[in-house]
């Protein structure tokens, strides 16, 4: 078999465990040199869904490929880096032994690890003039140096697909910005990223493609933008003049975003209100209306729905369900 | 393949490196070397002690057999002496009659209760020669080493005393009296004569414990390493990159090498310390090279084949990936320390039970228990190297049992992959044997 264009192709994938099923007849498909985002509450199955395409754990049925090959086959997972949603290294090992043994793990030759090794440290400035952390324990690093060697575990054998698992739990903003400017120069080098996230935004920001999953079933999936015109309608963005937002009711405004024929549904963002309009509502009658009862427009605007709220409605509250982090 | 050399080499270095493994290595030999030295040292050394002889003799039987026993004592002593200790006190014989002993016997008292005075008083009277009664009193009254040597001095001098009355002449008293036994005892098996017997007991003994103390050291560091992993969670990153059975089988390796180095440097530094350091300290304590402890190391040491070494080799490698696999998967059921003993506690009854049979195969090598447990894969890798120490054991039956070791070996291996798989990846509260079980048939 050859490699084909597809850098991930699962089909119809189902892993059940004796008191639930986690994953259940799932399908999706990655296409090589995207940044595709797995989104869905905790427990939704992301997880299990990550562990299974890694050869972590088998599925009960359906078939995994990674690059048109089966994803058991020997070699194969070492053109893959996987950064875990727990994260932890061995605490008593100097960071570059650590580096150097998953390095050798993955299939690197020992010399070539070591050269990407001192690359790396210094390109996150784990290498300066006054301290040289690679020699430095696992236990001695702080928790933000700890998460940049993970980074670069993760990623030391230049894999051609990257996986993360909720990778921005626990960063700090500084770390949390190199990690979405390193997804970004993996996407420009042609890497395919696949990442988790609950975070919608994030999933918006960086994505070319997602998909959904809840209650380990695939909701939807597609590109972002497909995903966010698919319903074939827009939202309103309303913002009013002063720090009358967040009191709607006072002016008059809360009785217009109360009536049901108007408006199906309304967010509080804080800074504007994200409003999804009621079947066959017009977005016209609403500003008129928002102008009677003398709201003072500083922002009113056509927006797609974003992921969030496709989430939030596609998903519903009851698709969060807890207490089920354990098998994610 | 290349993998598992990847992390064994991993395993092995990270340990060898260890500050514990440098304390380990080196006290162990030093620990083994004491226990040979210290009896040998405390024996020389009561030997050369002198309150035996600092004593009052009290003699009321008018024979001269307190002078006899004075002269014992005396010569006995100077005998082990140590070479720079003071010339200590000689036995003070007082004659007395049978009606001034009371009152001799009183004021002896009052000098044994002065400090640094005379240690005790020995009585002989009528009733020493009528019915072979004495009677001793004194500051040391409780040490068995020096009132085993008053008896024995007694019994000496009284024998030539009676010889004596017997008309025997003094020569031949002496002779009688000098009389010393030395014993060797050598151990035959079909090859022929060979090595003394207490040796084969030391030679056991030493590889049983040697075994057993390998084995539940290093098993317990496989233990705590796939512990480790586990908590810290890099073994998802690990098991990602290699399959578990061979991360298992990895660390296993790893751990066993760091074993078998540190076994070779144990015998080494004993051995070293044995033959240059030992004598030094035995001889300082006026102990004679060839006597007491040195001959049975020496001797146990020449007992020490090639084909009994490769098979000591062979016993640990099988018994320690028996355990140490089985260990790994105790590990990776639990996520805390005590849990983890918890855990390996079945697997360490299975190696310490086997441990109590010792007494029973040291006392009969050929017996039915010992033949049973040195078939069984989880006690004949401490029972056979310890059973072939002791008397011979056909090869055919070291070849079979070693046979039957590796195909527990293979079983445990198995089981161990099946539960460190699923082990691995669950966290929160610890499995029942139920749910271990439901993991070993599904895995």
């Amino acid at each position: 078999m050859h490699d084909n264009d597809l850098a991930i192709d699962i089909r119809g994938v189902t892993k059940k465990y004796e008191e639930h099923v986690a994953v259940r007849d799932l399908s999706l498909q990655v296409p090589r040199g995207a940044v595709y985002g797995l989104l869905g509450p905790n427990g939704a199955g992301k997880t299990t869904t990550i562990r299974m395409l890694l050869d972590i754990i088998a599925p009960d049925a359906g078939s995994i490929a990674i690059f048109g090959r089966p994803n058991h086959e020997a070699g194969l997972l070492n053109r893959v880096g996987y950064l875990p949603e727990e994260r932890g290294l061995y605490r008593k090992m100097q960071v570059r032994r650590v580096l150097r043994f998953l390095a050798e793990l993955k299939g690197l030759k020992a010399g070539d690890a070591d050269k990407r090794i001192d690359e790396w440290l210094e390109r996150f400035g784990l290498t300066t003039k006054e301290r040289d952390w690679g020699n430095s324990k696992i236990d001695e690093l702080s928790r933000g140096m700890q998460q940049k060697v993970q980074f670069i575990a993760t990623l030391i054998h230049d894999p051609e697909l990257v996986i993360l698992d909720e990778p921005f739990s626990g960063l700090d903003p500084i770390n949390a910005q190199a990690l979405k400017d390193t997804v970004v120069d993996l996407k420009r080098r042609g890497k395919t990223v696949v990442f988790s996230t609950h975070v919608m935004e994030n999933a918006e920001r960086m994505c070319d493609a997602v998909c959904i999953i809840a209650r380990g079933e695939k909701v939807l999936d597609g590109q972002v933008t497909d995903v966010r015109t698919s319903s074939g309608r827009r939202n309103v963005a309303l913002a009013l003049v002063g720090n009358t937002a967040a009191r709607p009711s006072e002016n008059g405004v809360g009785h217009v975003l109360g009536d049901p024929k108007l408006v199906r549904h309304f967010d509080d963002n804080n800074r504007y209100f994200e409003i999804e309009l009621a079947p066959g509502a017009d977005a016209q009658d609403l500003l008129h209306r928002l102008i009677e009862a003398g709201a003072r427009i500083e922002r009113f605007e056509l927006i797609l729905p974003s992921l969030h709220q496709i989430f939030i409605e596609r998903v519903g509250a009851s698709g969060v369900e807890t207490g089920m982090s354990g098998h994610g | 393949m290349d993998k598992f050399w990847v992390v064994a080499k991993r395993e092995y270095l990270e340990r060898v490196r260890s500050r514990w493994f440098v304390v380990m290595t080196l006290f162990v030999p030093v620990f083994i070397t004491a226990i040979f030295l210290i009896p040998a040292w405390v024996t020389a050394r009561s030997a050369a002690g002198t309150a035996s002889r600092n004593i009052v003799i009290l003699d009321a039987t008018g024979t001269g057999l307190g002078k006899r026993v004075a002269d014992l004592l005396a010569r006995d002593s100077s005998a082990a002496r140590v070479r720079n200790a003071a010339p200590a006190a000689q036995p003070q014989v007082r004659e007395v009659t049978p009606a001034a002993l009371p009152a001799a016997e009183d004021s002896a008292t009052r000098e044994v209760m002065r400090p640094n005075g005379v240690v005790g008083y020995l009585v002989l009277d009528d009733s020493t020669l009528s019915t072979r009664r004495i009677r001793y009193a004194g500051r040391n009254a409780s040490s068995i080493v020096d009132t085993d040597r008053l008896k024995a001095s007694v019994r000496q001098a009284f024998t030539g005393y009676m010889l004596q009355r017997e008309g025997v002449k003094p020569e031949t008293i002496a002779l009688i009296s000098n009389l010393s036994l030395n014993m060797s005892q050598t151990r035959i098996d079909e090859r022929g004569k060979g090595g003394s017997g207490q040796a084969a007991i030391f030679l056991g003994v030493g590889i049983g414990v040697l075994l057993l103390m390998s084995i539940i050291f290093h098993g317990q560091n496989v233990l705590r390493g796939v512990l480790e992993e586990k908590s810290t969670r890099v073994a998802e990153v690990v098991i990602s990159s290699i399959k578990p059975e061979m991360l298992l089988a990895g660390k296993v390796a790893g751990a066993g090498a760091v074993g078998l180095t540190q076994q070779v440097l144990w015998i080494a530094i004993s051995a070293y310390l044995m033959t240059n350091f030992a004598p030094l300290v035995l001889k300082s304590a006026g102990v004679p090279i060839s006597g007491a402890g040195g001959s049975a190391i020496g001797a146990s040491l020449g007992g020490l084949t090639v084909g009994l070494f490769v098979v000591i080799i062979l016993y640990f490698l099988f018994g320690f990936i028996f355990y140490a696999s089985l260990l790994a998967a105790a590990g990776s059921m639990v996520n805390t320390e005590q849990d983890a003993q918890q855990a390996a506690m079945p697997v360490m009854y299975l190696l310490i039970g086997s441990w109590l049979f010792v007494n029973s195969v040291i006392v009969n090598p050929t017996g039915t228990i010992a033949r049973v447990l040195s078939w069984l894969p989880f006690s004949s890798p401490i029972i056979m190297p310890m059973r072939m120490g002791l008397s011979p054991v056909p090869w055919t039956s070291v070849a079979g049992s070693l046979a039957v070791c590796a195909l527990g070996c293979v079983f445990a291996i198995w089981l161990a992959a099946r539960i460190y798989r699923v082990g691995m990846l669950m966290y929160g509260k610890k499995p029942s044997l139920a749910e271990v079980a439901r993991w070993v048939r599904y895995a």
